[in-house]
């Protein structure tokens, strides 16, 4: 056999086999989407967004108090669920667990629902000040018993609002797009 | 201005130059010049199988393994982001702390006689980036790059984290006791105890030791402080009969004459604030300064001279009476009792200026009158610190203030101590952040004396040369968590703790206060305590003491009376000064940029920081004129043998333009033998300080030759070259009246991209060359902002420094006496950057805003884009320089900017957190952006604001003035990148005909 026609029949289609195969396997790993929706892992406390967001009405801002003024929305420090849990529903053995952790000082090791790589500074200011519901990235929490990822929060997810934002903009907002450089998230 | 480069013409000799062999243009150099990176600097490949010679780049096999690697990486870290840990929060939260906002607090760091109010910006509770209080009258929000480095040493893993005794890890209880114990045996047997500390600059401290002294009555206290130089304090207490500290005032000199002084190398911001607001000049009919300056070894201040004369150290005594001489026959009024007699008129003897030079120094001193200063170096001898004084006294000078000091251990102390030491004298000795054992000149001496005292304690936060001579070993906070106050020109200044205790630490102070109360004498349960007492009695009526903490000062007006000068001193000085010759080489002994006297050999930043004459990094090697080199024979680099008094030391050579002949220079503070990154860095050049405190800095009598071998020096200067285009501009203030532009004329720009349109905002920066003296704070704000990675000696040698902003030292003129120019360079964000074009997964690119934005996700290191920087600003990771790092030393990292991994180019930002924090916070208030509300931090670190940031599109802006400004030019404009930093060019006011440079 020639040492061309052999290269044709085996080395060629071969090699396309194999770079087919690994677009596709990098592919389905890449697209995880379908894997990071709905992750709802279970926290140290069962705490429901549903009864204090939903049926209680208390504001997301209530606990989640930086989501105006710094990066990051942060999590409650435990002394603030206190404030309440001092004398509300002290008879349940969740609070209680509470109430010994509030008391003894050790860290609450909350379970990262959402969550963004290391490279991306993501800031919640500028979305909170253009009146973008929290519900338009992190789902309807109001209605969670226990807390579930509802969005991949990969980056065509920001892109994708960035290019055409009038859905989640209140009405009258004279914003028209968001910002798609690199460095607005990434430096 | 004579002679100009043709535009794209061939080559000629340089005109501005920043290596002898770029001078000389040497074919290495000229090879050098035509690739990115240095030979070395790109992996090689070894084909051993046909026998090839080695070549740069990637062979075949690491290429697949590396694209088989990448792939496998790519599809493990994109897979999936579920289960990403904890978050945990504040179980009790402070209520001054909100995560993901910084706090600041006012501070201060002492170093020597030198007090620096701060500002430490923390983040969730760590300090992680010291600027200037801008409250403070005197430094105006600015700070040393020594100070800004300091916060590394907060987080040194070698720090000691429990005290010792006799090796053994132990509680503070059980250590104190021991302490105690030692020093009520001294007090009961009246033996005294010696305690060794650094300067003495705070009242409550001096005060806290008074406490001490009244529980020990024997008690004997020594401020040591290595590098400071005895002969100023000698020649001081001469002078005005008491120890004194001279400020200079720069604001008020017309005519500055330095004798060897350095005071513009970034230790002083007071003075290169003033110096950068006469420089920053708009129009040429404005008031400019002119700076003279004398000296032997080529200083930064040197550097920025109007006109520099090569004088060597001996003899500047002998040239500063004989000009009070001059000055005093044109009728300048003498201080009584004055007796010149011994010295000369006109130039003395062994000195090598014209006689024109001379009689238009002495004019000038002469009109200005007493808007002239004279400062004399630290390390000169006391009889040119002498002239000074007297000179100053002479023209009446209102541009230095002399304030009354705390005097410092002398060398001659030292002795007494050690011979008191060797007989047994002592009972205790307690070293408190001092290192003798290091910078004692007579090392062996010392270390024997001391072993002979019984009981030997060390507090300090890294064990040392001096820790491991002691019993007892008591590890000491950082300042950044300690209490203190000071007293600076124009306010007190206090300290307070901006992190807890990161380890089972005290402060000194605390220590001692302990001991106290062990002696039986009532004392404050803490030195918080102590301090706050002390002040709620001191401070002014409606002024509370957390109100002063907040503030971080105490505004007072200076009290204390300036003491007079005596005339009577200068005859023996000026006979003495008119007799000083150096025999042999002379050898003059400053203290290290980086190092300053070794306290700071253990801190990275500094240690890669280039010195701003040499541009070397992590080595003190000896310098020495190009007329000493060529009798010598020596090359860069060489191997000598420098020998002074039995004393002998190997080390590298290098050749520095514009040093006197016959002077060499070594800077103290290297050659640690302790500390993990400080150990074995240079060469230790205490052995060679003088014992004699006139002049223990200047030592004649040293012999160099040649000790074979060569060392390849980590020096950053021939990194990053630019083929000799002319790249800096200086002009003198003929020229800037006549044509600040000169031959160069605006490029007709010819493009095939389309223009780029920035909507909202172009940021841009102006750098005036003229208000930059090449002091590097830019550099270690840049550092600790950005969190740049060090990279190490090795590395530095191969020209892979990571370093985002540079400054560029160019000579221009003759070698010996060469006129210098410093460029500060970094991304020139250019609006048609050749770095983006070339880029195969466009991770460089240009933002709305007029910035070269960088996304390190998308990089895959081609190096393309460095490759195509015709400014050289583009730093590439080769290794991994940050990975394997742990706490504490992560904890530096400014959380707001990423930390790069090894394969990923990176280069200046303009600081876009800072921008896209300034801008969020202006829409969340509903405004614009104000001018100057967004700082890059080598603006903000600038202390003659040389560097300012803006937006070009606002016209109004000082950014968008300065950039029109007729000084104003871009660099490499013919290239048609258009950059997004405009130089205004330098200038020097020399008062010679034919330039700076005329002797």
């Amino acid at each position: 056999m020639h040492r061309f026609d052999r290269a044709f029949r085996f080395v060629l289609p071969a090699a396309a086999v194999a770079v087919l195969a690994t677009v596709l396997s990098v592919g389905w790993f890449t697209q995880p989407d379908r894997f990071a929706k709905g992750y709802a892992p279970e926290q140290p406390i069962p705490f429901s967004h549903e009864l204090h967001a939903g049926t209680l009405r208390m504001p997301c801002q209530y606990c989640h108090s930086g989501v105006d003024r710094s990066r990051h929305a942060g999590i409650p420090s435990v002394d603030l669920c206190m404030g309440c849990h001092k004398v509300t529903r002290t008879d349940r053995p969740a609070i209680q667990k509470l109430t010994r952790i509030a008391n003894s000082g050790e860290p609450m090791p909350w379970q990262r629902v959402h969550t963004l790589p290391d490279h991306v500074f993501f800031d919640h200011r500028p979305h909170v000040s253009a009146g973008i519901a929290c519900q338009s990235c992190h789902g309807e929490v109001q209605t969670m018993k226990v807390l579930t990822r509802e969005m991949g929060l990969r980056m065509g997810n920001c892109l994708g609002c960035h290019r055409d934002p009038h859905a989640v903009l209140p009405q009258g907002s004279k914003i028209t797009r968001g910002a798609e450089h690199c460095s607005a998230c990434h430096r | 201005m004579k002679t100009r480069l043709p535009e794209h013409g061939p080559l000629e000799t340089p005109r501005f130059w920043r290596t002898l062999e770029e001078r000389i243009e040497t074919p290495e150099a000229q090879r050098a010049a035509q690739d990115e990176f240095l030979p070395g600097a790109l992996p090689t490949i070894h084909d051993d199988v046909h026998g090839l010679p080695p070549q740069d780049g990637f062979s075949r096999r690491d290429f697949f393994g590396l694209v088989g690697a990448a792939a496998a990486l790519a599809a493990t870290v994109a897979c999936d982001r579920k289960g990403q840990g904890t978050v945990v929060p504040y179980t009790k939260r402070p209520v001054e702390v909100t995560p993901g906002v910084a706090n600041y607090y006012a501070s201060a760091f002492q170093e020597g006689r030198r007090v620096y109010p701060v500002l430490v910006k923390t983040r969730e509770g760590r300090p992680i980036l010291i600027t200037g209080n801008d409250e403070h009258p005197g430094v105006k929000g600015k700070t040393s790059p020594r100070a800004m480095a300091d916060v590394l040493r907060l987080y040194d893993p070698d720090r000691l984290r429990a005290p010792k005794l006799n090796g053994r890890v132990l509680g503070w209880a059980e250590a104190e006791t021991s302490l105690h114990q030692a020093l009520r045996a001294a007090k009961d047997a009246a033996k005294p105890v010696l305690l060794l500390s650094g300067a003495l600059v705070s009242p409550s401290r001096k005060a806290l030791l008074a406490d001490l002294r009244a529980a020990l009555p024997t008690l004997e206290h020594l401020a040591l402080e290595p590098a400071a130089g005895d002969a100023a304090e000698e020649a001081a207490r001469a002078s005005y009969g008491q120890t004194v500290e001279l400020r200079p005032r720069l604001a008020k000199a017309q005519v500055i004459l330095s004798l060897g002084a350095d005071f513009l190398n970034g230790e002083d911001p007071e003075a290169l604030a003033a110096w950068g607001a006469k420089r920053r000049l708009n129009h040429a009919r404005e008031a400019i300064n002119r700076l003279w300056v004398l000296e032997g070894p080529l200083t930064l201040t040197g550097t920025n001279a109007d006109q520099r004369l090569p004088v060597s150290p001996s003899r500047l005594g002998a040239v500063a009476f004989a000009l009070a001489r001059e000055l005093a026959a044109k009728g300048l009024p003498l201080p009584a009792g004055t007796d010149l007699s011994a010295s000369s008129t006109g130039v003395p003897a062994g000195v090598d200026i014209s006689p024109k030079t001379w009689s238009s120094l002495v004019k000038d001193l002469h009109q200005a009158g007493r808007n002239a200063v004279v400062l004399c170096g630290a390390q000169m001898p006391a009889e040119a610190h002498q002239a000074a004084h007297l000179l100053n006294a002479l023209l009446g000078s209102e541009a230095v203030a002399v304030r009354p000091a705390e005097p410092l251990a002398s060398i001659r102390d030292l002795e007494a101590a050690t011979r008191g030491m060797a007989e047994g004298r002592y009972a205790a000795v307690l070293f408190w952040d001092v290192n003798p054992a290091y910078s004692y000149p007579r090392t062996a001496a010392w270390k024997e004396a001391v072993a002979k005292v019984p009981s030997r304690t060390w507090i300090g936060q890294v064990e040392d040369e001096t820790s491991a001579q002691c019993q007892l070993q008591l590890p000491e906070n950082h300042w950044l968590e300690s209490w203190g106050d000071f007293s600076t020109e124009g306010a007190e200044v206090l300290q307070q703790p901006t992190i807890g205790t990161l380890y089972d630490t005290r402060q000194g102070e605390d220590v001692l206060l302990g001991a106290i109360r062990a002696l039986g004498a009532p004392a404050s349960e803490s030195y918080h305590a102590y301090l706050r007492d002390r002040w709620q009695k001191a401070l002014p009526a409606g002024t509370s003491f957390e109100q002063a903490l907040h503030d971080g000062l105490v505004k007072v007006g200076d009290k204390a009376a300036a003491p007079a000068f005596k005339g009577s001193s200068v005859a023996a000085a000026a006979r003495k000064a008119a007799e000083s010759r150096a025999q042999d080489l002379e050898l003059v002994l400053f203290s290290g940029f980086a190092t300053l006297d070794g306290r700071h050999g253990n801190n990275a930043w500094l240690q890669e920081t280039p010195d701003p004459v040499t541009k070397m990094t992590w080595d003190n090697p000896v310098s020495l004129s190009v007329q000493d080199a060529t009798a010598l024979g020596l090359q860069e680099g060489d191997f000598v043998s420098l020998s002074l008094d039995g004393t002998t030391l190997k080390l590298p050579a290098i050749i520095q333009p514009g040093q006197a002949k016959g002077v060499l220079a070594l800077a103290l503070g290297y050659g640690r033998t302790t500390g993990g990154v400080a150990k074995g860095v240079g060469v230790n050049a205490f052995p060679f300080m003088g014992l004699d405190p006139a002049s223990p800095n200047v030592r004649s009598g040293a012999r160099l030759t040649k000790a074979g071998g060569r060392k390849e020096l980590s020096r950053t200067q021939r990194h990053h070259r630019m083929e000799g285009r002319d790249l800096v501009r200086s002009l003198t203030m003929a020229e800037f009246a006549q044509d600040p532009q000169g031959h160069h004329h605006a490029p007709e720009p010819i493009t095939l991209y389309e223009e780029q349109r920035f909507p909202d905002h172009k940021w841009g920066m102006v750098i005036d060359l003229a208000a930059c003296t090449g002091c590097s704070a830019c550099v270690v704000a840049c550092q600790s902002e950005n969190n740049v990675s060090v990279v190490g000696p090795e590395q530095v040698t191969l020209g892979r420094e990571m370093h985002w902003i540079r400054i560029d030292r160019y000579y221009e003129g003759e070698l010996e006496n060469p006129k210098v120019v410093h460029q500060p360079m970094l991304c020139q964000h250019c609006d048609s950057a050749p770095c983006e074009n070339v880029c195969p997964v466009n991770a460089t690119n240009h933002s709305p805003e007029g910035l070269n934005q960088m996304a390190y996700n998308r990089c895959v290191g081609t190096r393309y884009c460095a490759n195509n920087c015709p400014y050289k600003v583009r730093r590439f990771n080769f290794l991994e320089y940050t990975a394997y790092k742990a706490e504490p030393e992560t904890l530096v990292y400014n959380p707001e900017v990423t930390v790069r991994p090894r394969g990923v180019m990176e280069k200046c930002t303009f600081c876009v957190q800072r921008i896209n924090d300034g801008r969020i916070r202006a829409k969340g208030e509903g405004r614009t952006l104000r001018d100057g509300e967004i700082t890059t931090a080598c603006m903000a670190g600038c202390p003659s604001d040389a560097i300012v940031f803006g937006d070009l599109k606002d016209p109004k802006s000082k950014v968008s003035q300065l950039a029109a400004a007729s000084r104003a030019y871009r660099v490499l404009e013919e290239v048609g990148a258009k950059p997004a930093i405009a130089y205004l060019a330098d200038l020097k006011n020399p008062a010679v005909q034919g330039g700076p440079h005329a002797l």
